[in-house]
Order: C-alpha cells, then sequence, then structure tokens
C-alpha cells in the first residue's frame, strides 16, 4: 500500500497544523469581510468598506473579498467558511449575529486571524474590536440640545440591545447638559436596514413634535424624513449630509480605516495577538462629522471643547451621577462606571421616553 | 333541404384516449337534429369543439358553406352558434333583463336600455314565455331559468342552437312546453342540435337522428327511418340491455318511518315541510317531482349528511334523526348521491381506494393501523368483475372513467355491505341505456333480497317501470302516494305541480 | 394564427419527470447571459457552484446542514397540501419548535443525553403541533381561512421568541445581548466529520420515510388523501373531516416544529433571533415542487440546498452582488414553477377567425 505512508503524513500535518498555533508574520494578506447589509447602505456597511478601501492601501494587503447581505447567525459560519477556503487569512465579520460563527470557524481554521465587531468572544486567534461611538453621541447630543426649540427629540432605534441602548444614553446625557428641559423619545424598528420601516418610525416622532431626530439604523431614511418635513436631523455610522443637505446637523461617524490598517500591519509583522479593541475618539476610530451651517458657531465651539475633553479625558459621558428613568442613582457621584457595566448597559437614563422589553 | 351545419371527419384526440374519431354529420335550416350516443360516445367532445372550446386535430366544420375555424364560445357565437348548457350560466341575485344583458356584446347604455327591453319582451311573448324581465333570477323555477338562456341566444340572433338534455330537469308539462317552442323556433328556419336519453322524447321531436358510437357517427336516420328500439339497438350495439324481473314480495314491515320532518337551508326557506314517508321492507318506493323540491334535503337528511330542524326518522327500532354519516351508514342505509362526481367519488383515488371509502375502518381490510392492500386489492377485482365496470389500467384515477361506470363504482361501494335500505337519487341521469339498464336491475334484485329503495329520478317513465308505489313530492311536502301501475302520467304531472290528488279532476 | 391554451386530460410520466429537468436548463441558460453580462464564464460559475456544494466533504456536509430544516419544514407543508390544506406557518412553527426545544435544554435540568434529546424533541414537536393547531381548529370549527391564521401566526412566533431572548430568556452572562446561553453538550445533537453536519439531518430522512409509509399504508393517511381528493365525498362516507383537519394541521406543525429542534440542537446551539431565515417560506416552494410527496420533498429540499450553498460561492469568487444570487434563485424556481404549468397545459397554434 503506497498510499498509506502519505496518509499518515497528512494526517500528522493536520495534527501539527491545528496545534501548532502561533501568528507568524503574514508576508501576504488577503483579507475578507463580512457585511450584514449592503455596501450601498450609506451606514453601517458602507463605513466598513470604507475602512477596507483605506486598508487596501498597504502594499502588502490584497484586494479583499467582501461578501454582502449575509444572514446573522448560524447560517453565517458557511460564508465565513468560504472565504477560509479561498485562502484568506484576516477575515473581518462585522456585525453582533456573527459572533458563534466566527468562533466556531475559527475553532477550525487556527491559522487564520478573525476579528469580530461588536462581540464579547474572543479566542486566542479572535479578536474583537469596536468603537466608544458614545463619546461622539455625546457631543451630538449637544448639538441636539441646543437646537431643539419644542424639546421634544426623536430617536429612531434598531434593537434594545446594550450597543443602542449605550448610545441612546449618551446621547440622553449630551441633551440634558445643556438643556435639562429636553426629552429623548425612542421608538424601536426591530431592525437594522429597512428603510421603509425606518421611515416609518421617523415620520411617527415628527407626528408628536419632534424637531430635532436621531437615529441607530443602517438607512438614510430618517434623515430623508426629516428633510422632507423640515426638522433637523443627526446622521449615524458615516457622514449623510446628501440625503438632507438643509435638515443635517452633524453625525456621529465611524473610521474604520485606521484601525484595519493597524490590525493589517500586525498581522503582517507578526506583532497581533488576540484581544478586546474598544477605540474612542482619541485614536480617531469614532469622530463627529463636520457641522453644517446650520449650527451656529457658539454651539460649534462649546462641542470643540467637549470633544478636547474627551480625548484628553477629563470628561466621560457616563461620570457620574446618573439617575435611571425611575430616578434611581445608577452611578454615583464622581464615579466612572467600568467598560463591562457599559457593555452590559440594559436601562435608559433620566429624560428618555422609551422602554426596554424585558 | 339547405345545409347549415356541415361537419366533416373530425377526430379530437387526448393523450391515450381518442375521444372523436371520425365524426360526420349535417343539420340542415329549419330541422331539429338530435344526437343519440352512449356515455362516453363523444357527445359533449363534440359539443366543446361545435363551441370552440376544443380545436379538433383533423376535419372540417362549415357553416353555411363556409369553412370556420373556432377558438372560443366567442368565436362560434359570432357564426351564430350557441348552446344551452346543461348547468345554466346566470347571476341569481340580478334581474333576469340584467341576466340577458350580460351576454350581449353591446352592452346597452341608459338611451337605448327601454329598445332593448321592448326586443325582448317582443321575444317573450312571441313565444307565449310565461317570465317577467324584471324578477331576480333566484326566485324563478328551473324551467323559466331555461327560458332566460334560451333568450340570451335568441338575442344574438344564433341560427343554430344546441340543447344539452334540456327537459332533465322540467316537469313533463315544462318540457311540452319547451317543445313547443322549439317547433315554434324550428318554423322560424332555426336549427336545433337536441341532447337527449329520453327515448320517448327523442321520437317525439326529432325530423333527424344522429347515432355516436365510440367516437364514431354510426348513421344518420330520417324521421319515419327509426323507432325507439331501432334507436336503442343501434345506440349499444352488441351489448345487451341487462334483463331483470320484479316480483312483488313487499312485507308490511316498516324498515324506515319519517314523520313530521322539517329542514330549513341556509337561506331560511323549508326544503322539507312537516313530511312524512314509510318504507316497507323490500319495496322500491319511487319519489317524483321536480329537481329542486326537496329531493335532495330528503336524501340528505336521511344519510346524516344534513341535520333537521323538526321531525324524527326511525330505521326500525332505531332513531337515526340527526345521526352523522357514519352512523347512518353504520345502522345500514346506503345512498346513491345525485351528484356523483362531485360527492361520490374521490376523484384522484384508484377505484380500490374509492371502492373501500366507506367501509375502510373495517377489520378485513386493515391490519392494526395498516391498509391491507392486498385484501383491498382482492375486494376490487371482484367488484369489477361482478358489476363488469371497465377500467384502465390498476391504479388509474376514476376520474378518468365514463360516468356509468363510476356510478358502477359507487354501486358497487353501496351494496357491497347489503344495506337495508338505498336512497338513489337520480342514479341514472345522464347514463347511457345499458348503464341504467344495470342500475334497474341491480334495484330490483336488490328488492328480492329484501332491501327496500328510496329511488328519485326525474324520468317519469323509470319510476313508473321500476317502483311498487310512487310519492310525490312539491315544495318539500308530500302531496300523495300513487299506484304506478294505475296512475297516469298526467295524474302525477299535476300533483308534481302542487295540485293535491283530490283537486285532480 | 392564434395562441391556445388547453388543459391536458392526462400528462405523461415522461414528460413530468423532463419538464423540471428541462426547465433548470433553460433557468441556467438564461442566467448565463446574466453572468456574461457580469464577465463571468456562466461554464466556470456553474461548475463551481456544483464544485462548492458537492465537490467536497465540507461541501457536501454544508449542503446537508442547509437541507435538513428544509426537509422538515417541506415535509410538514406538503402533509397539509395532501389535504388541500395550505400551512403558510411553517416559519412560525420552527421558531416554536425551536422555542420548547429551548426551553427544555435551558431549564429541564436532564442530565442524560438521550433522555434530554427525546424530551426536546417531543415537546418542540408538540410546540409547533399546538400552533399550527389553534390554525386548525379555528378552520375546523368555523370554517376560518388557515392561510390567513397561519401566516398571521408566523408574526406572532417571531416576536413572542424575540420577547424570550430580550427579556426573560436572555443569557445572564451574556452582556445583555439577546441571546439565550448556550446549550450544553447533553443539548446538543452528534456532529460528523468535523463539519457542522449534524445528526438531524438522519432524523429528516427518518421522519420523511416514516411520513411517507403513514400517507401511502395507513388508514389515517387513507383518509387524508380521500378528503384531500374530495372533501364532499369524505364527508359522505361519514369522515370525521373537521378533527382530520386538526389533526394534519397539528402534525404538519408538529414537523415543521422539530425542524426548530433540529435548528436548535443541531447548529445553533442557542435561540436568537433569526434562527430560520425563511426556511418556512421556501418550504413552500418545495412541497408545491414536490407535488406533495415525501420523496419528492427530500430531493428537492436537497435541490435547494445546492442551489443556497452553490450560490454563496458567486458572491465569493467573482463578487458578485448579492442581488444577482437572489435573481439567479429565483430565476430557477420562475422556470421550476412554470414547468409546472406546462405539465398541466398545453399551448398550441391554431387557426383562428378574425374578430371583426
Amino acid at each position: 500500500m503506497k498510499k498509506t505512508p502519505l496518509l499518515l503524513l497528512v494526517i500528522l500535518a493536520i495534527c501539527f497544523s491545528t496545534n501548532a498555533f502561533a501568528v507568524s508574520a503574514v508576508k501576504e494578506i488577503k483579507p475578507g469581510f463580512i457585511y450584514v447589509g449592503p455596501v450601498g447602505d450609506a451606514g453601517w456597511t458602507y463605513a466598513h468598506d470604507q475602512g477596507r478601501q483605506e486598508m487596501e492601501k498597504l502594499a502588502y494587503v490584497q484586494p479583499a473579498t467582501f461578501i454582502e447581505t449575509v444572514p446573522e447567525g448560524a447560517e453565517s459560519a458557511r460564508v465565513i467558511n468560504g472565504l477560509v477556503r479561498k485562502g484568506h487569512n484576516l477575515i473581518f465579520t462585522t456585525s453582533f449575529g456573527y459572533m458563534d460563527a466566527t468562533i466556531d470557524v475559527a475553532k477550525r481554521n487556527k491559522d487564520v486571524v478573525f476579528m469580530h465587531c461588536s462581540g464579547f468572544k474572543t479566542a486566542e486567534n479572535v479578536g474583537t474590536y469596536f468603537g466608544r461611538m458614545y463619546e461622539p453621541r455625546y457631543l451630538s447630543g449637544i448639538v441636539a440640545g441646543k437646537m431643539t426649540k419644542k424639546n421634544i427629540i426623536g430617536y429612531v432605534a434598531a434593537f434594545p440591545i446594550p450597543e443602542v441602548i449605550r448610545g441612546i444614553n449618551a446621547f440622553t446625557l449630551g441633551v440634558q447638559s445643556v438643556n435639562p428641559k429636553a426629552e429623548v423619545k425612542v421608538v424601536w424598528t426591530q431592525t437594522w436596514f429597512d428603510p421603509g420601516v425606518e421611515r416609518d418610525a421617523a415620520d411617527s416622532l415628527l407626528d408628536v413634535g419632534a424637531d430635532v431626530l436621531t437615529m441607530h439604523q443602517d438607512a438614510p431614511a430618517t434623515m430623508q424624513a426629516a428633510e422632507a418635513r423640515g426638522a433637523y436631523v443627526i446622521g449615524y455610522n458615516s457622514d449623510m449630509r446628501i440625503f438632507a443637505p438643509n435638515a443635517f446637523l452633524t453625525a456621529p461617524i465611524w473610521n474604520w480605516g485606521s484601525l484595519y490598517t493597524k490590525l493589517a500591519e500586525e498581522v503582517h509583522n507578526g506583532s497581533w495577538k488576540s484581544e478586546q479593541i474598544w477605540w474612542g475618539m482619541k485614536e480617531n476610530l469614532v469622530q463627529l462629522a463636520k457641522f453644517s451651517s446650520a449650527v451656529p458657531a457658539d454651539v460649534q465651539a462649546l462641542v470643540a471643547e467637549k470633544t478636547n475633553a474627551i480625548k484628553t479625558g477629563s470628561l466621560h459621558p457616563f461620570a457620574g451621577p446618573i439617575k435611571d428613568q425611575s430616578g434611581k442613582e445608577v452611578v454615583a457621584a464622581g464615579q466612572i462606571p467600568k467598560d463591562g457595566d457599559l457593555l452590559g448597559m440594559n436601562y435608559f437614563v433620566e429624560g428618555v421616553q422609551g422602554t426596554i422589553s424585558k | 333541404m339547405t345545409e347549415f351545419l356541415q361537419i366533416k371527419n373530425i377526430r379530437k384526440t387526448f393523450p391515450g384516449v381518442v375521444a372523436l374519431d371520425d365524426v360526420s354529420f349535417t343539420v340542415a335550416r329549419a330541422e331539429i337534429h338530435t344526437l343519440l350516443g352512449e356515455n362516453g360516445a363523444g357527445k359533449s367532445t363534440l359539443m366543446n369543439v361545435l363551441t370552440g372550446l376544443y380545436h379538433p386535430d383533423r376535419g372540417q366544420i362549415s357553416i353555411a358553406g363556409q369553412e370556420v375555424h373556432f377558438t372560443s364560445p366567442r368565436d362560434s357565437l359570432i357564426y351564430g352558434v350557441g348552446m344551452v348548457h346543461q348547468h345554466f350560466m346566470l347571476v341569481p341575485a340580478h334581474s333576469v333583463f340584467e341576466n340577458i344583458l350580460l351576454a350581449l356584446d353591446n352592452v346597452p347604455n341608459l338611451f337605448n336600455r327601454k329598445t332593448y327591453k321592448d326586443k325582448i319582451q317582443k321575444l317573450i311573448d312571441e313565444f307565449d314565455l310565461d317570465l317577467d324581465l324584471n324578477t331576480p333570477v333566484w326566485k324563478l323555477s328551473i324551467g323559466a331559468q331555461q327560458w332566460i338562456e334560451l333568450i340570451k341566444l335568441l338575442m344574438r340572433d344564433c341560427q343554430l342552437l344546441i340543447l344539452d338534455e334540456p327537459t332533465a330537469v322540467l316537469t313533463p308539462q315544462e318540457a311540452e312546453r319547451l317543445f313547443n317552442v322549439l317547433r315554434r323556433l324550428k318554423k322560424q328556419g332555426k336549427s336545433i342540435i337536441f341532447i337527449s336519453h329520453k327515448m320517448r322524447e327523442v321520437m317525439e321531436i326529432s325530423d333527424r337522428v344522429t347515432i355516436l358510437k365510440k367516437g364514431r357517427s354510426l348513421e344518420t336516420l330520417d324521421r319515419g327511418d327509426f323507432d325507439e328500439s331501432r334507436l336503442a339497438s343501434l345506440m349499444i350495439g352488441k351489448d345487451k340491455v341487462p334483463q331483470w324481473q320484479k316480483t312483488l314480495q313487499m312485507s308490511d314491515e316498516i324498515v324506515l318511518d319519517i314523520q313530521g320532518l322539517s329542514v330549513r337551508n341556509d337561506r331560511g326557506l323549508s326544503d322539507l315541510d312537516s313530511f312524512d314517508l314509510q318504507l316497507k321492507k323490500g319495496e322500491i318506493l319511487g319519489i317524483a317531482g321536480v329537481a329542486g323540491n326537496g329531493q335532495k334535503a330528503l336524501a340528505e337528511v336521511l344519510t346524516g349528511l344534513k341535520n333537521t330542524n323538526q321531525g324524527r326518522i326511525m330505521a326500525g327500532e332505531k332513531d337515526i334523526t340527526n345521526s352523522n354519516a357514519r352512523y347512518s351508514y353504520i345502522a345500514g342505509i346506503a345512498h346513491i348521491p345525485e351528484d356523483r362526481k362531485t360527492i361520490g367519488i374521490a376523484p384522484d383515488m384508484s377505484i380500490d381506494e374509492n371502492l373501500i371509502m366507506k367501509s375502510f375502518k373495517s377489520g378485513s381490510f386493515r391490519s392494526w393501523i395498516f391498509q391491507n392492500k392486498k385484501a383491498i386489492r382482492r375486494n376490487a377485482e371482484e367488484k369489477i368483475e361482478q358489476f363488469s365496470i371497465k377500467t384502465g389500467p390498476d391504479g388509474t384515477p376514476v376520474r378518468y372513467l365514463s360516468g356509468g361506470n363510476i356510478q358502477k363504482v359507487i354501486i358497487a361501494r353501496e351494496l357491497s355491505e347489503h344495506p337495508a335500505v338505498l336512497v338513489a337519487l337520480y342514479p341514472t341521469r345522464g347514463l347511457d341505456i345499458g348503464s341504467a339498464g344495470y342500475v334497474h336491475k341491480v334495484i330490483a334484485d336488490g328488492a328480492d333480497r329484501g332491501m327496500s329503495t328510496i329511488l328519485i329520478a326525474e324520468d317519469l317513465d323509470e319510476l313508473l317501470k321500476l317502483s311498487d308505489r310512487i310519492a310525490v313530492m312539491f315544495r318539500g311536502k308530500l302531496i300523495g302516494y300513487v299506484n304506478p301501475r294505475k296512475t297516469t302520467r298526467e295524474e302525477i304531472g299535476l300533483m308534481m305541480s302542487g295540485e293535491t290528488p283530490g283537486d285532480a279532476v | 394564427m392564434k395562441l391556445v391554451i388547453e388543459r391536458r386530460e392526462i400528462s405523461s410520466a415522461l414528460l413530468r419527470f423532463s419538464a423540471p429537468i428541462a426547465s433548470i436548463g433553460i433557468a441556467l441558460f438564461v442566467a448565463g447571459f446574466l453572468l456574461l453580462a457580469s464577465g463571468v464564464s456562466p461554464l466556470a460559475a456553474y461548475k463551481e457552484i456544483i464544485i462548492e456544494a458537492l465537490g467536497s466533504i465540507y461541501g457536501l456536509s454544508e449542503t446537508l446542514v442547509k437541507t435538513t430544516p428544509l426537509i422538515f419544514a417541506g415535509l410538514g407543508v406538503s402533509l397539509a397540501f395532501r389535504m388541500q390544506i395550505w400551512n403558510i406557518g411553517a416559519e412560525g412553527q420552527i421558531y416554536i419548535g425551536a422555542m420548547g426545544a429551548t426551553w427544555v435544554a435551558l431549564f429541564s435540568g436532564i442530565q442524560n443525553h438521550w433522555l434530554m434529546m427525546t424530551a426536546m424533541f417531543f415537546v418542540a414537536f408538540f410546540c409547533g403541533g399546538l400552533w399550527a393547531g389553534v390554525a386548525g381548529f379555528l378552520r375546523a370549527r368555523w370554517q376560518v381561512n388557515e392561510v390567513i391564521v397561519t401566516l398571521l401566526m408566523n408574526y406572532i412566533a417571531i416576536l413572542w421568541v424575540d420577547y424570550l431572548i430580550y427579556g426573560p430568556w436572555k443569557d445572564p452572562k451574556g452582556f445583555n445581548f439577546p441571546l439565550t446561553a448556550q446549550f450544553s453538550d447533553t443539548a446538543r445533537l452528534a456532529e460528523y466529520f468535523n463539519t457542522r453536519m449534524h445528526s438531524g439531518f438522519f432524523l429528516a430522512l427518518f421522519c420523511a420515510l416514516v411520513l411517507y409509509l403513514f400517507i401511502e399504508r395507513t388508514v389515517w393517511g387513507y383518509e387524508i388523501k380521500v378528503i384531500g381528493s374530495n372533501q364532499k365525498a369524505a364527508q359522505y362516507a361519514g369522515m370525521n373531516t373537521g378533527m382530520a383537519i386538526f389533526f394534519v394541521l397539528f402534525l404538519s406543525g408538529a414537523i415543521a416544529g422539530v425542524a426548530g429542534f433540529s435548528e436548535v440542537a443541531g447548529l445553533q446551539h442557542r435561540l436568537q433571533h433569526g434562527i430560520s431565515p425563511g426556511y418556512g417560506y421556501t418550504a413552500i416552494i418545495i412541497a408545491w415542487l414536490a407535488k406533495r410527496s415525501a420523496i419528492g420533498v427530500v430531493i428537492v429540499s436537497f435541490l435547494m440546498g445546492v442551489l443556497l450553498v452553490g450560490g454563496d460561492s458567486l458572491q465569493l469568487l467573482w463578487q458578485l452582488p448579492v442581488a444577482f444570487v437572489y435573481a439567479f434563485q429565483g430565476l430557477i424556481l420562475f422556470f421550476l414553477l412554470a414547468s409546472d404549468f406546462f405539465i398541466i397545459y398545453r399551448v398550441k397554434l391554431v387557426k383562428g377567425v378574425v374578430h371583426a
């Protein structure tokens, strides 16, 4: 049997390849991306795709493969595995729902580096990354608080998960820091990307009198609703001003390029290790888009001042005292909540009108 | 004699079936031409070809000397060929006038509405029809509804009228009026194709008769060249009409006693109104009445398909009032339903499976939860042999069988458990002479064995020939009993229109 | 001349067999032009689909993983179709079945693997069954249209599961993310060949076999067939059609519910939003194409699995937009359904009169 030794060799090779994990320097990086929406969504996926393009400028990074509109859940494992099988060695899975699938595929493919966005599970070849979006959210709240006349601000939100709740709370704290009388009304859409549903939600908020809107969605429907009804709007994900040239104020936006470039460099020179990256404004992962001319100079100056404070660490949006909707103190004066508490945030602060389903 | 319609060498096949093989005949102007043939001889396919529903594979149709190709009923109407179907196409909630307008190509507008109304009224007067244009259709008798269908065709100026078994739903008196109208139409130069099974009618009205057999036009006979027996023997050929002899052996034991039965339908009208009936052991009790006078409700109540509002049904000692279908079956009541294709069979299933539809739960056809396919097959083989059912290869869905054979399947199933009472609703409707004779024989043989039958039929000849007693129904009430050997057609006809025997002159 | 559509009296076995194959061929041909327009060689693309879905242990395993829930749901829907009952609610029944199985997995405290599997199976079975049974009861009792009821109950089921995972069943260690805790190994189906293929697949095949025997061999199957063929005849024959309608919808939903069990116990190992990306709706197409036969459901589900798994590779290899993959799958379904039309009807060119 000539084949037997060969077979043994193969088995041995498999054993070694699976056991001997160590991220060694990778000469040529072939990146793959799993997107939850279409790259043309102008939102979340669009922002990631901008980051991908910036990363591709590195000489040793080959053109990336990206797959759009991959359903979350177990379904995605096959697509992630497909990227692995086509020889991709740095894979970004850019939505929370890919967490289990990423870990599952990573377990079987230890020579590939995985980066999962917004989750909490890591493995030796899986790192997570996310941004402290609550920082620019807080700043955008200041703008909203200053701009509202009716003191009703509408917030179109996708799912009641910690990431979204954190954004709503930071925004509201920003609003109340300059305008304690203003309230933030929340409407859930139960979808990340559905322009029709988002538009309906935005319209319903305008109907109850909101004159400034913001949203945590991937489509620009809220922007368009505000433009059509003459309200102000604060975007999200990417600079969406073309959708609402008159209504647009600013937008907390993602800037994934710098992080993606850094990760590619690390994998290239062998210094990558699994960690949970949570960058903020200091690292420029998140920022506030350029103000439109509708924002008065004094507001612009105030926000610039606060931006500096956040970057230097002298201002933390969630610094105590903070009360929840029922008036109970959840963060004591002088306290700053730990990252773990922020990541699992599950209550609304005072000033939010809305409920989290329990 | 000028020919209006000429049909030459028409052939129409469906995959695996030759429906029409080679059909030729002509219909002259001012002629009533009867088409006679067993079921499956190709009459309905031929009519569908003539009215443009099917397209012949071969052959020619000429109208007034011009060859035509019909692709839809509209085409045939343009050439003046129209048909009165067995099932009327009327909107019940609309008035007579509106129903007629629906059938016209040029729908009148507000201004010439009156002209149309006058035109229709003229037709009604001309033929002496008893029809009010403003009555909603649902209030009319079946006979009157048939007038509407006829007027529709006349309003379109049809030259050739096809009537598919038009007398099936009429009282003898109504049928006679229809014949008068047909004769008048003939005088005006119209051609009429008449389809019927009732020999008496064929003899009475036909100028010529064309006999269809197995998709071929066998022969066309002129008036004077045919009599009943000649036609019958041509039509069924070598197949003999089964012979049967009925012995009078009625006992006085009452097997079914119906008292004061009342049933209301969905519209709240009475289908049965304090109806009484006694059925004796071994008796064939004929029920005469115009269709729609409660016969169907009576059968459904007896077989557990409908509930009563009042009254009582006793089967021997058992009270079966408002029992369900399964219980009536167990109590020994078998049922040949009126509409054999829509109620009597599961059309997509094989003969084997249809034959056990009522007995599939019984021990012989099952072992534990499984069906005993061998026993089911054996049962089918027996029944096919015993009732000489003509069938395709094993497993052929029954809907491919001819009407007569479907009826045999139903009868074979209903009689297999030796029921005490058979409720037979129009059991020979649409059957050819051979099959109808067979049904009669089965009923008569059953009576010999002590089975009692309630025979609901529309053909008075059939009732007179077969029944021991005849009960006449009108509007859900029992008008009275007559003795078939002493009564006259006229007496029954009057009772069918509601006159009690005492009123009859 | 004029085109005329006629119903065929009998459609030949050859036609029934060849028409779907021809229609897939035509669909591939038409889709080929789309591929060409996107600068991709159709032959290379089709080869890639086949290789991706069938050409390796891995590909095959993924195809079977995809096939498994489709078989369950397809069987459920097709059973109801047998009786002319339209169960549009398989999607919701999958969710409710998954919910039942998850409840057992997380809260029953059973330690024995086989006992756990059995309990999860039956709870999923009854949950799915009762969910569909509501529609069955309404239909049998008050003639409420089951299409509407089953369809609308999908939304209830999905939102109910959402409520559980956002609320009471949320993993306490999950940073408040909307997930239940992961199942312990006791509550997981066996996996094979270091792939994601799990024993749910064999359970699905077994289910298909049992259902086939149930329909073709048992007394109840016979009753269902009679009612499906002609409900009036069934009533006339003394069958309790109301009871049968309830029973069949119950069973239909129960089998779809087992799909939920197989998905959570075999693949996802937890309950979360979007456990079924529309399997319940795909199942309707499957049941339709399978002509109501249990064996047909298995075959069509497998083809659908190939299509779904292979379709991914178009995105992967050539970066075709996802819309293209949808269009491609849609084309194939469209032509398959069209072939159905040609099996039932014929189209003829005939000479016709000219309407004045």
